[in-house]
């Protein structure tokens, strides 16, 4: 008991005293409330840029916290010039290959559900390929995408429960793409018919369909004629200009 | 400024409280250093696997969507939870100066929740897991790891009504918030996901209750930790204590509001996510106010990182916590973020904050606190320098190798016209750094392990100094003592 190491005190057999306290207890101060020292301006100025970062990055992104806005402008992929188009001489290709593969972009955004071949889920999400309602008149089709579908609905003679979000957030002309992408590339269009959806059709769309709160039910689509097409001039397309 | 020696009246107290921590404190550190042993091997073999999609395809235990949950809730429920139960527990009481009244009641707790944990992961390796990560396990556990919680942390409650110190330190503070806190989060996360949400909503709910895991429970205990050992070691009082103070009620009032953006771009109002990650962005003033505070508490005395284990280990974690804060606002927002999510990025996220904050912080305070409950030292200052190099380069190439792996299958996975295991395919080399992170990590902590157990066992060095890093000034009393500060 009295080499050094004794020191320790053994807890399994005895009492203790301030005597033979273990070393470690008696080697830290007691505690104190702290002092009240002051920061520096550099930390007050990185404090006002988290708050400024924050505060822009909350009203920049939240689209006016909009309970039916389901993508943040800022959360669709940008343009990829290494995705192939963009870089080519624009006045060299024709308006509608042009219009196609900015649709094709706008289409990222379809291809969790929808699949980058059109053909969907099989029992989950809905074919665009052989679907009547990209088949048919680009009323229902618009309608669809502007303010959403839920379900059950049926496409192809089977029923789907999933809803679909508005994407009523994306721009006229984005709408317009991608409804001629999706026409051109999965429909099966009827003779003469080129597919073509125009900025100005989307426009008509978003007026015709402007009162529309919730996304659609397929009773409610039903109610637009199958055939019905949005309003607006033909175009050509080679240069995208109206036709007379 | 220096804090005030301690009477021997106040020596005999603090004695007496370790002396009846003991039992109950040794029984959920050793039993979390095993846990975190097997979490690590589980690391391992799991990106092995990861790496060699092909190898032991003959087992179903041994494939990839059994391994990686195992290892995630063993790391998390098993180790960084049980670690920090251990340390809040014994916190709590030095800082009330309460004893503990009633170990035996809390080995047996203790031992109810090592039950839960074992049943999590052994439910999940047998295939019963669920895909949710973190509450993978089957819905009828949660109860058990809630109740056997609650019967642990309760003890806080009378040791703060008996309390006999005047002073309501900041730490205290902390330590209340990550009692009631995990809770809080633990119950809403496990009702919304268990009790028939829309499936959208679970995997939201799930976002925030992993976020929130890390910023109100993983969070306010290290700070607590360190705001107690950085004060007892550099014998310095906290340099700001309103901001200390302050910062615990910004990081109340905003963490809450993180999560959502995990899951950016999902099929929910695009508010949520925008919310969530602007609350990543203003809880780094939280975040940062507390760094900052500390390194200003050690300024001057930094030399005192070389001797001591305890703030060495501690120090470094609250930087990798201020690490882990400032990437995790930058990917919560959709800029970075809609490049980063769904890919490696997310897993060295959540390791820095598992491992490289959270476990490196609770091997401060274990160091800190094993020597006073059992009355030995540390038998090996080589063991302790090995457990903390290996487990800082194990965590260092794992975030790195991993948040660069992120970057890259992040900006695959945007060529939407690729197909999804091609990402995967093309970041498999990243999964290499990942391997040999762990592996350093499974060193170092049996390493720990060993040591821990050797303590648990009484075999400890009986000396009359600490176990310091470095051994060249002899018996020091301290690590002040070393460095010329008095």
């Amino acid at each position: 008991m009295d080499t050094p190491d004794s020191k320790n005190i053994d807890y399994q057999r005895g009492t203790v005293s301030a005597v033979d306290l273990h070393d470690a207890a008696r080697r830290e101060p007691s505690l104190q409330r702290g002092e009240e020292g002051r920061v520096g301006v550099t930390v007050l100025a990185i404090s006002a840029l988290i708050l400024i970062f924050g505060g822009g990055h909350l009203f920049s992104t939240s689209n006016g916290f909009g309970s039916s806005i389901y993508v943040s402008d800022h959360y669709i992929p940008e343009p990829r010039p290494d995705l192939g188009a963009g870089g080519d001489d624009a006045a060299a290709v024709a308006w509608i290959d042009r219009w196609m593969s900015d649709g094709k972009k706008v289409y990222a955004n379809c291809v969790a559900c929808h699949q980058a071949t059109g053909l969907g889920v099989t029992g989950q999400f809905p074919p665009l390929v052989g679907s009547e309602w990209v088949d048919g008149g680009t009323s229902r089709l618009g309608a669809i995408l502007l303010h959403g579908i839920n379900g059950p609905f049926h496409v192809a003679g089977r029923s789907y429960s999933q809803l679909m979000p508005p994407w009523n957030s994306l721009g006229d002309d984005k709408i317009a793409q991608v409804l001629t992408y999706i026409r051109r590339e999965f429909g099966s269009l009827p003779e003469g018919e080129d597919g073509v959806v125009t900025t100005e059709m989307v426009q008509a769309a978003r007026e015709e369909f402007s009162g529309k709160a919730n996304p659609y039910t397929e009773a409610e689509l039903l109610a637009i004629p199958a055939d019905a097409a949005l309003p607006g001039a033909k175009v050509d397309l080679q240069t995208g200009e109206p036709l007379p | 400024m220096t804090l005030p020696q301690t009477t021997p009246e106040d020596l005999n107290e603090r004695a007496a409280i370790d002396r009846s921590a003991r039992y109950p404190v040794m029984f959920f550190f050793t039993s979390a250093a095993a846990w975190l042993f097997f979490a690590t091997v589980m690391g391992l073999v799991s990106s092995i696997k990861l790496r060699v999609p092909g190898l032991w395809d003959a087992c179903p235990f041994l494939g990839y969507g059994r391994l990686f949950p195992v290892h995630c809730n063993a790391l998390v429920y098993g180790w960084a939870m049980q670690a920090g139960i251990g340390v809040m527990l014994w916190l709590m009481a030095r800082l009330t100066r309460s004893r503990f009244e009633h170990p035996v009641a809390l080995i047996v707790c203790g031992h109810i929740w090592n039950a839960g944990v074992a049943l999590a992961v052994f439910s999940i390796w047998v295939g019963a897991g669920r895909s949710i990560p973190l509450l993978d396990f089957p819905a009828w556990i949660w109860p058990v790891l809630a109740i056997s919680y609650a019967s642990i942390v309760v003890w806080v409650i009378p040791m703060f009504q008996n309390r006999r110190n005047k002073l309501f330190y900041v730490s205290e503070l902390y330590l209340i918030g990550a009692a009631v806190w995990f809770p809080w989060i633990f119950f809403t996360a496990n009702l919304v996901i268990n009790k028939g949400s829309a499936p959208v909503m679970g995997a939201g709910t799930n976002a925030w209750y992993l976020s929130n895991l890390i910023y109100f429970w993983m969070a306010p205990v290290a700070i607590a930790v360190a705001y107690y050992i950085i004060p007892k070691i550099s014998g310095r009082p906290i340099y700001s204590y309103p901001l200390a103070q302050a910062s615990f009620w910004l990081l109340a009032v905003l963490a809450g509001w993180t999560g959502f953006s995990r899951y950016m771009g999902g099929p929910f109002p695009a508010w949520m996510s925008a919310v969530s990650g602007a609350a990543a962005i203003f809880s780094l003033l939280a975040i940062l106010a507390t760094v900052v505070n500390l390194m200003l508490t050690l300024r001057g005395c930094t030399k005192l990182w070389e001797y001591s284990p305890s703030l060495r280990f501690t120090m470094l974690g609250m930087l990798m916590l201020a690490v882990w804060a400032l990437l995790s606002a930058t990917s919560s927002t959709f800029v970075f973020g809609k490049n980063l999510q769904f890919s490696h990025f997310l897993v060295g996220m959540d390791t820095l904050a598992y491992y490289g904050f959270f476990s490196m912080t609770m091997f401060g305070a274990i160091y800190f606190i094993v020597p006073r409950v059992t009355g030995a030292e540390w038998p090996s200052a080589t063991g302790i320098r090995t457990h903390f190099w290996f487990s800082t380069y194990g965590i260092v190439t794992m975030v790195v190798t991993m948040l660069v792996g992120g970057i890259a299958q992040g900006g695959n996975l945007a060529q939407w016209d690729q197909i999804f295991s091609a990402s995967f395919v093309n970041a498999s080399a990243y999964v290499v750094g990942r391997a040999i992170a762990w592996f350093l990590i499974t060193l170092s902590n049996f390493i720990f392990l060993y040591q821990l157990a050797l303590m648990f066992l009484g075999k400890g060095r009986k000396s009359e100094g600490p176990t310091l890093l470095h051994t060249e000034p002899g018996e020091a009393a301290n690590a002040r003592e070393v460095v010329g500060i008095h």
